[in-house]
């Protein structure tokens, strides 16, 4: 520590590395080396479950900019039922790099992304150096981890980090009336709505609803908690009318076509306690280490005012991420329930979590010093791998990898085309076919979107993988075989020897295979060829306008406006917390770095 | 090419006729060269548009344009367009087929039970070398060779292209050929006479060890022809155990099942719509 | 003070888990595990069973030294290829049938999941006290076995060559197979319209089958397409006949004029064997008090028929096809081994039933290259 005279005041510096805030710059960097090999390596594509998905969406924005009615799945679907902006940026960088590395661009930019604006987030709660090693943690996040490479959920870690770099602005315009916190935070809101509008949705209530406490608690005595809950209530009312506008295909769409499908089974919305290995993928994966902390977070951050909003705040979102294990989120829910995953409150809770143990991990540095910081570290990294080594030991394994190119290349040759088709036991590795093919098929991984009844009257979710989803999977694909002369569904491929029998006596033939019998073509003779079905959920051209410009422009607005309009000073120091914090204003203080 | 391009090129052309002058013959056999006298000096460019091809070129004006026989292989009408400086010229000329020297022959069905009336038609298209209909009649000859019998001919003028022949199928079963041929063409089909419909189709029964071998005389249709192995023979015994049934193939003219029997039963016999005796047994 | 939102908190949450814990079955659970009852120790055993957790499965039997575990464990893992390999045990039900003091018997519905679609099969349990739990006596069915022989195969078995995509127009090619639909019949059921009938291939060689029919209002207007799907033998050998029936669910017939038929036939390779035997086929009351069309089916063939499939046809006094009902078998047929089966018959329709007949439909994963 150093002491030093400045302008007749006595300056304290903090000189040791254990006792300053990590540079931010340095996270930044620390996020590239970690998840950077990773992301070149394309793991995503290998292991996890949506990668392929989100491709097979960009890669129809790629060739139909303005057109979201996309004929490949389900007899034709419109992409106006998933926010498009994630899947737009793949498009746009994929005309430079190709669809793949355009994917893994974007989602380096979200992996990015993540550990700035838990900086951000964290410095509305705790001092610079708790938000410092929060920024720290967040690279190290097994739910980010999780997400990242074993649910391949790019909208959800790309949308996440922006809302959280819009929170703070949504506190400064609250608080404080800063009209570019406003616009810079409506821009990113927007941006994070059109990235994806469930995160959007539920992150406004959890993680806006503790700032707007916390903007209340600092307002300071000039100010009355009224102004502040109005400015709060102009923000949201703008918002909402900017989604409203931004994302009005989407409101048409689902106002069109409510969903109103028979419940599709998912793991996340089961009690975890009842079944070892989902209570491992749900739970003890996404949080890894961060479960010790968590006695610490409630007992300290109940403790403390300031604080209070964010447990809270923490808990819900912990209680959503245990899916059916509480009854709670089905009693706030109701019937959204069953059309929720859970799997993605994990990473909002452990978010939410970081702010804390950003303190946790400051006091542990100050008192143990080096130990500390390997225990850490070595926390960190165990929170890290667990969610990679999950992938090598878990029983539920995606098909991400199968090699689909002799199916893509039956269905592009002699005319294949002409009918659609249906795959059996390739898992996600559909999305991989889709994308490569110009085929159509019947089946499609995106369940809001299905209008066909053969999906909506039966529980299931993907007829590939029909038999996981037990009497209604099962039924629901006999139901669209039966109706295969209707849909054009000529030709099957099978990855499961599981579903030959059935699809043998429906009268479908074995016609060829490959990869050493692993993938077989089926061919049904008397099949006439696909025709296109006229659909109430085809989107108009001025719809499609919209989704192709509106979008993109809040996001390229966004951009402009983080980097054109500078900041205002927060000037809360006073308020913000260091634990134990004998030091606290020099260390707050930035210029100190 | 869109077919606006040469409605307007001939709009062009016949405003302007007065330009140049060419001259072609009205007809040309297709597969022989062609030569167009023209007038007129300089240069100038000569379009040939026909069914299956368009062409271009420059040509001396004056001089005469000589088309190649392999531009002139398709049948039908040909459009010769000349353009100098002082504008464009056209003329018309047909291509017809050149002698018949090939032949798709269509023998419809390619299976047909014995001794059908008219069961068995058979349809001719002559073409020439370059696979153009010859509309001018042509004398097509068709031979029929019966597995064991001996060949017969008949002789058919083709009408537009086209001759035909309808027959009957033989009372033996078996592969007859059916050829045509025209010109240097000859083409030859085969049709496979099956044996029609079981005709008095009967089983008999006998014990072996505790079972019952029921088995059919050899199957057989009215023509005497053997039903061919593989057809389905339906077996069903009523007895006290209840009903059993058994479709089994004909193999090597027979088809044969043993079956397990209490009491007395009923056996009847079936192959497709065609029923045979029944049989009254007593087992043990 | 200050703790009082911590202690809130790990209370509640505590409470939510507990309470989510017993509404998902947790105390329902432990509950059954302690087999006080004959119907729990039974459903123990079956969710036992439905978790694939054979071994413990097999340790609830009172009569473990006289089953053989891996007999025990084919009954429901399956075996041969059979359908039940390609099952799961989803469901089940268990009543009481009859309980004295050390011995009961219950009965379990148990309803599988398959690769061909639901299967439902019902069992009487016997169960024995022993000290304050019950234990299930399992049934000790000794497997047949047949002495190993060579069974010589001399089956026909037919082979197609198609055209070539590059050969001229005219070439020689083979026509499709004649077919014939003999028998037509629409009936009126409470929820939907059924269209039964049989057809028959003419040809002298075999035949892929599918019927479909559209159903035509007064004003000629389409109002419902549909196929027989799997309730027919799609591959017919010649003069072969087969049962189908055509289901058009929630529709009326008072609404229906006329029925567009479309029998497809195409060429198909096939093999005349195996030779199925349908024997002691008869119409009987199961024990749920339903009726059904029971008998055996016996493979007079070589080769292990994986999956049967049974297609039954039911004829009125006059030879009219009435209904037709199909079912899948569990079992696989191995040569010359009897296997029972039982297809469902609506109760109105099993008292106008004169006649029947059945047809076996199989699916072999050897076979399909």
């Amino acid at each position: 520590m150093l002491t030093f005279l400045s302008g007749g005041k006595q300056i304290t510096v903090e000189t040791s590395y254990l006792s300053r805030p990590v540079p931010l710059r340095f996270i930044v960097l620390l996020a590239l080396a970690i998840h950077g090999p990773l992301l070149a390596l394309q793991v995503p594509f290998t292991t996890s479950y949506d990668a392929n998905f989100h491709v097979f969406f960009a890669s129809h924005y790629a060739h139909h900019w303005f057109d979201p009615w996309n004929p490949k799945w389900f007899a034709g679907f419109s992409q106006t039922t998933y926010p498009p902006l994630s899947h737009q940026w793949i498009a746009l960088l994929s005309y430079v790099f190709g669809l793949r590395m355009a994917y893994l661009l974007v989602q380096m930019t979200a992996v990015l992304l993540i550990p700035v604006s838990v900086y951000r987030y964290a410095r509305l709660w705790v001092n610079e150096r708790a938000s410092s090693y929060a920024s720290l943690f967040s690279v190290f996040l097994g739910a980010l981890t999780f997400l990242v490479y074993s649910a391949g959920q790019l909208p959800t870690t790309l949308s996440a980090p922006l809302y959280l770099l819009a929170v703070p602005y949504f506190y400064d315009w609250s608080r404080s009336a800063d009209v570019t916190a406003l616009l810079k935070g409506l821009a990113l809101t927007l941006t994070a709505g059109a990235v994806h509008h469930v995160t959007l949705l539920f992150g406004s209530i959890l993680f806006a609803f503790p700032v707007l406490w916390l903007a209340i608690i600092d307002r300071g005595e000039e100010r009355s908690s009224l102004a502040v809950a109005i400015r709060a209530v102009a923000f949201a009312i703008l918002a909402g009318i900017g989604l409203g506008v931004v994302l009005l295909p989407y409101w048409l769409a689902i106002i069109r076509h409510p969903i109103r499908q028979m419940p599709i089974y998912h793991a996340s919305r089961t009690n975890l306690l009842l079944n070892l290995d989902y209570l491992t993928n749900y739970f003890f994966v996404p949080y890894g280490m961060l479960l010790l902390a968590m006695p610490f977070l409630v007992w300290y951050g109940a403790r403390n005012r300031r604080l209070r909003p964010l447990v809270l705040g923490f808990w819900i979102t912990f209680l959503f991420g245990l899916g059916g294990t509480t009854p709670v989120p089905k009693w706030l829910l109701g019937r959204a329930f069953e059309i929720l995953t859970f799997e993605r409150f994990t990473l909002s809770a452990a978010l939410m979590s970081l702010p804390i143990v950003g303190l946790l991990a400051e006091r542990l540095v100050d008192r143990y010093r080096r130990t500390a910081v390997v225990g850490l570290a070595l926390a960190a990294l165990v929170t890290v791998i667990l969610p990679m080594a999950w992938l090598a030991l878990s029983p539920f394994t995606s098909s991400a990898n199968l090699n689909v190119d002799p199916v893509d290349a039956f269905l592009n040759r002699d005319g294949h085309d002409r009918f659609r088709y249906l795959t059996l036991g390739f898992g996600n590795a559909l999305s991989k076919v889709s994308t490569y093919t110009v085929a159509n098929s019947v089946d499609g991984e995106y369940n809001s979107a299905r209008l066909l009844p053969e999906f909506t009257h039966y529980g299931t979710a993907q007829l590939t993988s029909a038999k996981f989803f037990g009497t209604a999977g099962m039924e629901a694909l006999r139901m669209m075989l039966r109706h295969a002369n209707h849909y054009g569904l000529k030709y099957i491929f099978i990855h499961d020897s599981y579903y030959e029998p059935l699809v043998s006596f429906a009268g479908w033939k074995k016609v060829e295979s490959y990869d050493n019998g692993s993938i077989s073509t089926w061919s049904k003779e008397d099949v006439p060829p696909a025709r296109p079905f006229p659909s109430d959920a085809m989107p108009t051209a001025l719809e499609g306008l919209l989704w192709g410009t509106l979008p993109l422009g809040c996001s390229i607005l966004a951009i402009l406006f983080w980097f054109l309009i500078p900041d205002r000073a927060r000037l809360r120091s006073d308020m913000l917390l260091s634990f134990p914090a004998p030091d606290r204003e020099g260390a707050l203080v930035s210029e100190v770095r | 090419m869109k077919p606006g391009f040469p409605i307007l090129l001939v709009m062009v052309a016949s405003l302007s006729a007065w330009a140049a002058e060419m001259h072609a013959p009205a007809q040309v056999t297709a597969g022989t060269s062609l030569a167009i006298a023209t007038n007129g000096s300089g240069r100038g460019t000569f379009y040939l548009i026909g069914p299956a091809k368009v062409s271009k070129r420059d040509i001396q004006m004056g001089s005469q344009i000589s088309v190649d026989a392999d531009e002139l292989e398709r049948a039908g009408r040909y459009l010769a367009i000349l353009c100098a400086s002082d504008g464009c010229t056209a003329t018309n000329f047909s291509v017809i087929a050149a002698a018949p020297n090939r032949l798709s022959l269509l023998v419809h069905p390619s299976r047909v039970p014995v001794a059908m009336s008219n069961g068995i038609t058979t349809v001719a298209f002559v073409f020439d070398n370059f696979r153009n209909l010859v509309l001018k009649s042509a004398p097509v000859e068709f031979t029929i060779l019966p597995k064991d019998g001996s060949e017969l001919r008949a002789t058919r003028q083709s009408e537009h292209g086209v001759a035909w022949v309808t027959m009957t199928s033989a009372r033996k079963e078996g592969i007859t050929r059916i050829g045509a041929s025209v010109g240097h063409a000859s083409e030859v089909r085969v049709v496979q006479q099956v044996a029609s419909d079981a005709c008095n189709l009967r089983i008999k029964a006998s014990r072996v060890n505790r079972e019952l071998l029921v088995e059919t005389d050899p199957v057989r249709d009215c023509s005497g022809n053997p039903v061919p192995d593989g057809t389905v023979v339906s077996f069903t015994m009523t007895d006290m155990g209840g009903k059993t049934t058994v479709d089994v193939p004909i193999k090597r003219g027979i088809a044969k099942i043993t079956m397990p029997i209490k009491g007395r039963a009923r056996i009847s016999v079936a192959s497709g719509v065609v029923t045979g005796n029944d049989l009254e047994v007593t087992g043990g | 003070m200050k703790n009082v939102l911590a202690v809130f908190i790990v209370l509640a949450t505590g409470l939510f888990v507990v309470l989510a814990w017993f509404q998902s079955g947790g105390g329902e659970r432990r509950q059954m595990r302690s087999a006080s009852t004959p119907e729990q120790a039974a459903r123990f055993l079956l969710s036992e069973i439905q978790d694939r957790n054979f071994e413990r499965a097999y340790e609830q039997l009172a009569n473990r030294s006289d089953v053989d575990k891996k007999t025990f464990i084919r009954e429901f893992n399956g075996s041969d290829g059979s359908l039940l390999t390609y099952a799961s045990l989803e469901t089940f039900d268990v009543w009481g049938l009859r309980t004295d003091a050390q011995e009961a018997s219950v009965r379990a519905r148990l309803h599988y999941t398959t690769a061909v679609g639901p299967l439902d099969d019902v069992r009487d349990i016997k169960l024995e006290r022993r000290g304050e739990t019950w234990k299930v006596l399992w049934p000790v069915n000794p497997t047949p076995k047949l002495p190993p022989q060579v069974i010589p195969v001399n089956y026909l078995r037919w082979d197609v060559i198609n055209p070539r995509d590059g050969d001229d127009w005219g070439v020689q090619s083979v026509d499709s197979p004649q077919v014939r639909i003999i028998s037509m019949n629409a009936i009126s059921r409470p929820d939907s319209v059924v269209l039964v009938g049989e057809v028959v291939n003419e040809d002298s060689v075999p035949a892929y089958v599918n019927v479909g029919a559209t159903l035509l209002d007064a004003s000629g207007a389409e109002l419902a397409q549909e196929s027989s799907f799997d309730k027919i033998s799609h591959t017919l050998l010649p003069k072969q006949v087969s049962p189908y029936r055509i289901d058009f669910p929630n529709l009326r017939l008072e609404r229906v004029k006329k029925v567009r038929m479309d029998v497809k036939a195409l060429l198909e390779s096939a093999s005349a064997d195996p030779v199925i035997e349908i024997s002691q086929q008869k119409i009987e009351t199961d024990p749920l008090g339903k009726q059904v069309l029971s008998g055996q089916l016996v493979n007079e063939s070589g080769q292990v028929v994986n999956i049967p499939h049974v297609i039954a046809a039911y004829y009125d006094s006059n030879g009219k096809v009435i209904w037709v009902s199909d079912g899948y078998v569990a079992q696989a047929l191995l040569p010359q081994v009897p296997v029972p089966f039982a297809v469902d018959l609506p109760a109105e329709v099993a008292k106008n039933v004169h006649s029947y007949r059945v047809v076996v439909n199989h699916f072999n994963t050897t076979a399909q290259t």
